[in-house]
């Protein structure tokens, strides 16, 4: 707990800094914090290009606001809040209609994006590769506001108050998403039992 | 205990339970709910391979070049002259959230500005149609009642936001 609170300070320490028009404490910010934002971004979006576009217009946007910075809530909440934003924007505009095309792309050079496991006999490769495209359809399937949810609640472990910050909506919605979310994935990945 | 599916906490018993997140005096006790309760057994190994399959999916590496290319863009901006930062602005895109609310302003100013004569049925009301102050008072005094009727009902939960 000492650590994380002393991490989220540091965070807040160095984005001040950047203001004061320290570089090298952005280079540390990015280095931080860009595996998590690109991770999350492609997640939302399944789409390497386009996620790695986004989290550059995430930083970008970050270092254009380093002048009026203010730690008035945890960098990640608002690096986080940021990325949300222009994943749901991108989803919404609709330039996911060739979506389906790029996860086919996608899961065909997912066996090369993903390197081999070479412990894995190729029958468990092919195994697992198929249990991989159920699982990133699953996730894909959910609507929009419940993936966000789910993946900043599953794989960045941030709490219902830092989620719904990110959202812009309130903790009972939070939880009602997740709720929602996980009970739709049940459904559709029980049978991974 | 009583089962969780029953008093609603089920979902995130089974989230906190499965994710190793339960106090261990709570994991205790729904795990000795469960050896008798075949549905939240059933719930907790189905949550277990959510998270299980959620955990496998690992993405790709991040690219080499990521904070070159940042950084590129970044001093292509401070290059730009600010007097050309406006001519760049994608105009369309930033101005898109305003844009439903800039169509309602235009077309109440444009309802004020056409003035029409009334169709003769929707006319103002004859006076000997107007509504009288017996009426009125009428009315204020349920508006009264009602809103006594709404401090007094009983305070209803937190609303779930529709999502």
């Amino acid at each position: 707990m000492a650590a994380l609170a002393s991490s989220l300070e540091r965070d807040a320490e160095l984005m001040l800094r950047v203001r004061e028009g320290d570089q090298s404490s952005f280079a540390a910010l990015l280095d931080r914090h860009r595996a998590p934002v690109i991770h999350f971004l492609y997640r939302m979006v399944q789409n390497q290009a386009v996620s790695e576009e986004l989290a550059q217009e995430v930083f970008l946007r970050v270092y254009r606001s380093r002048t009026t910075y203010e730690p008035t809530a945890k960098f990640t909440t608002w690096l986080f809040r940021i990325a949300t934003h222009l994943a749901l924007n991108w989803i919404r505009d609709g330039r996911n209609e060739k979506s389906q095309e790029s996860l086919d792309r996608e899961t065909v050079q997912g066996a090369t994006r993903q390197v081999a496991d070479r412990n894995r006999t190729v029958e468990q490769e092919l195994v697992y590769q198929a249990r991989l495209a159920e699982v990133r359809q699953a996730i894909e399937l959910l609507p929009a506001k419940q993936r966000a949810a789910v993946l900043m609640h599953k794989y960045e472990d941030m709490e219902y108050a830092q989620i719904a910050k990110a959202l812009c909506c309130s903790e009972s919605a939070v939880k009602s998403l997740l709720f929602r979310a996980y009970e739709t994935l049940r459904s559709r990945l029980a049978h991974m039992a | 205990m009583q089962c969780p599916r029953e008093n609603g906490s089920s979902a995130e018993l089974m989230m906190a339970y499965t994710a190793g997140a339960l106090e261990p005096s709570s994991q205790i006790e729904l795990e000795r709910h469960m050896v008798a309760c075949e549905d939240c057994r059933k719930m907790a190994a189905q949550q277990k391979a959510v998270w299980d399959a959620l955990d496998a999916w690992r993405p790709a590496a991040i690219p080499a070049d990521f904070n070159d290319k940042l950084y590129q863009r970044i001093a292509e901006e401070a290059a730009v002259a600010w007097w050309q930062r406006p001519l760049r602005f994608n105009w369309a895109w930033g101005l898109r959230p305003a844009l439903p609310v800039a169509a309602a302003c235009a077309a109440i100013m444009v309802a004020f500005l056409v003035k029409e004569p009334l169709p003769a049925h929707l006319s103002p009301v004859p006076a000997e149609q107007k509504v009288s102050i017996e009426q009125v008072e009428r009315a204020l005094d349920d508006m009264d009642m009602l809103k006594q009727m709404s401090l007094t009902a009983p305070a209803e939960g937190p609303a779930t936001e529709r999502i």
